[in-house]
């Protein structure tokens, strides 16, 4: 097996490849949860990547639409999308934009881009797989920006009364949103909400696999929430921290610096 | 007491879930008491979700996903304004089917106020490529429209009346996406949506009083609109006046124009609500004679049509 952390390193590589060669694209963004993404695929959600319709799988929703290339990457990485597919990111004639498109790109249960829809959706998915007693499990992905919209909240209401312990959502917790509202305590928010919350490093395989495995995923339980802290653009220290990289594409001497930090 | 359209939407879900176990109901807090027997039968398919319409039609869609079929159900502003990014969105650019039933559009809650009112809901659904509406007057129209379409591969929508229009349609006269001629006529073309059939057989009458005869063209679907009956009528009379409670701007006028405006020597009105809000309290009836949805208003508005 391929070690985590190398193959998170390759994987962002692509993800600057791609950005570079579509000249477009959320670097730090994807950075932030590129670490879960690709733990999530590589020994969690079940899947069958040549038929992503496949009744039994689970579910995985990147409501943070813009973080889209950690998904690509990963869904690249096995066997969902095509080398062409990667090689025409932002072009016309692609499948991959900036935001993944559900009815272009197999494996994308969503299309999320506009934030503030992915948890609703996904409750209702993990409602309708309880009604017919499946036992399939559903992860969505969330920036802690997003957050700071009312619906997920509306969403997080309904999850705790309905009991779809079959969801489990996850905080990109890299405090973006404390550059606008400091007052941000994560954990606290959704506990308050009654779900049970789980606060991990989001870069730390060994705690983010823990807490993820020590989800019981019962149909009739609480849901549960794993707060990650993150670092945007975690990887590349030039990239880090919520300055303009947010949606900038390097030049050519940025990248080899790029490059040179990932390798 | 005749059933009302809306007790007709309850008994219509009950009947048909015996049949499909697909069907899931959600509600935004209305409709409890006309629900009960449903959620007795079915606790597990039919779910006071809240007031919090945007995820309820988000979980919608969700549901759609996993392979049911949902049906939502609330006030027509707060699911088709609020949270119309989510219809969007949600169902509409994710391609997912599902049906939306609304109350409470136009100014059917005339006394609550234009946070209640909501007259330019067939606009705003008309901008979202794959969607369905139909707009159903009396019992028989819901039963049967919901009975042909909730099935479809696209998001429906059904604008319940709050009032019905009084006239009994056979069963089989009731097809998704064309439009019934209530009478046929040769003078001018009368096309009525909603509880305005009424409206527009009145002025129909009157007119037959002074020696015109109005072809009454009566549309229950919105989209896809019966565009052969409305243009055929239309080629033979010339005029056409489109009757309808909703704002003028992007209405059913606004369609029936759009395949009607090359016919040579048209004349066309529309009697509508005007762009505006509607800001006075009373009856629904007094509010529709407040914006001329009556038919003194029809009659007076194409006066001059048949002056010789």
């Amino acid at each position: 097996m391929i070690d985590n952390k190398i193959l998170n390193k390759e994987l962002r590589k692509k993800v600057v490849d791609m950005v570079i060669a579509g000249k477009d694209g959320h670097i730090p963004s994807a950075f932030s949860i590129i670490d879960i993404i690709t733990l999530l695929y590589r020994d969690v959600l079940k899947f069958d990547a040549s038929n992503p319709g496949w009744l039994d799988r689970d579910y995985f929703i990147l409501s943070k639409g813009h973080g889209c290339l950690a998904l690509y990457v990963n869904l690249h990485q096995h066997g969902f999308i095509s080398d062409r597919d990667i090689d025409f990111f932002c072009k016309k004639g692609g499948i991959l934009g900036e935001h993944p498109d559900r009815t272009k790109v197999p494996g994308a249960e969503a299309s999320t881009g506009s934030l503030g829809h992915g948890l609703s959706f996904a409750v209702g998915i993990a409602l309708g797989l309880k009604i017919q007693e499946q036992n399939n499990r559903i992860f969505v992905l969330l920036g802690d920006g997003e957050c700071q919209e009312g619906t997920v909240w509306e969403a997080a209401n309904v999850a705790r009364n309905r009991n779809l312990g079959n969801l489990c959502a996850i905080i990109d917790w890299n405090q973006s949103a404390m550059q606008l509202m400091p007052v941000d305590d994560m954990p606290k928010k959704w506990a308050a909400f009654g779900w049970h919350v789980l606060v991990v490093d989001g870069h730390n395989e060994s705690e983010l696999s823990n807490a993820i495995s020590s989800i019981e995923y019962k149909k009739d339980n609480i849901p549960t929430v794993i707060v990650a802290k993150t670092i945007k653009g975690k990887g590349v220290p030039m990239l880090e921290g919520h300055g303009i990289w947010h949606h900038r594409i390097p030049n050519e001497q940025e990248y080899s610096q790029i490059m040179e930090a990932l390798s | 007491m005749s059933k009302s359209t809306r007790q007709q939407f309850a008994d219509t879900m009950l009947a048909l879930s015996h049949e499909d176990k697909d069907i899931v109901v959600m509600v935004g807090d209305i409709g409890h008491g006309m629900f009960k027997p449903f959620a007795e039968v079915y606790p597990n398919r039919y779910y006071n979700i809240g007031i919090l319409e945007p995820t309820m039609i988000s979980m919608g869609a969700g549901l759609a996903a996993s392979g049911l079929c949902p049906v939502i159900h609330t006030i027509a502003p707060f699911m088709i304004e609020r949270a119309f990014e989510q219809i969007k969105l949600d169902f509409c650019y994710h391609k997912l089917p599902g049906n939306i039933v609304t109350v409470g559009s136009a100014f059917d809650y005339s006394n609550l106020g234009c946070t209640h009112h909501c007259y330019g809901d067939f606009a705003l659904l008309k901008t979202l490529p794959s969607t369905e509406i139909c707009f159903p007057a009396s019992p028989i129209e819901f039963d049967q429209l919901f009975r042909q379409s909730y099935q479809n591969t696209q998001l429906t929508i059904y604008r319940i009346a709050g009032t019905s229009h009084g006239v009994n349609f056979n069963p089989e006269d009731i097809i998704f996406g064309k439009g019934i001629c209530v009478h046929e006529g040769d003078d001018v073309t009368l096309v009525a949506t909603g509880p305005h059939l009424k409206t527009v057989l009145t002025a129909k009458n009157a007119l037959i009083s002074k020696g015109v005869n109005a072809e009454v063209i009566y549309i229950h679907t919105i989209r896809p609109l019966d565009v052969e009956l409305i243009r055929a009528s239309v080629e033979k009379t010339r005029k056409v006046v489109v009757v309808e409670e909703h704002m003028r701007s992007g209405g059913l006028g606004d369609d029936v124009l759009r395949v009607t405006y090359d016919i040579p020597g048209l004349k066309f009105h529309s009697v509508s609500i005007p762009d505006i809000f509607v800001t006075e309290y009373g009856t629904y009836e007094e509010l529709c004679e407040s914006v001329g949805l009556t038919p003194q208003a029809l009659l007076l508005s194409i006066n001059d049509w048949f002056e010789s």
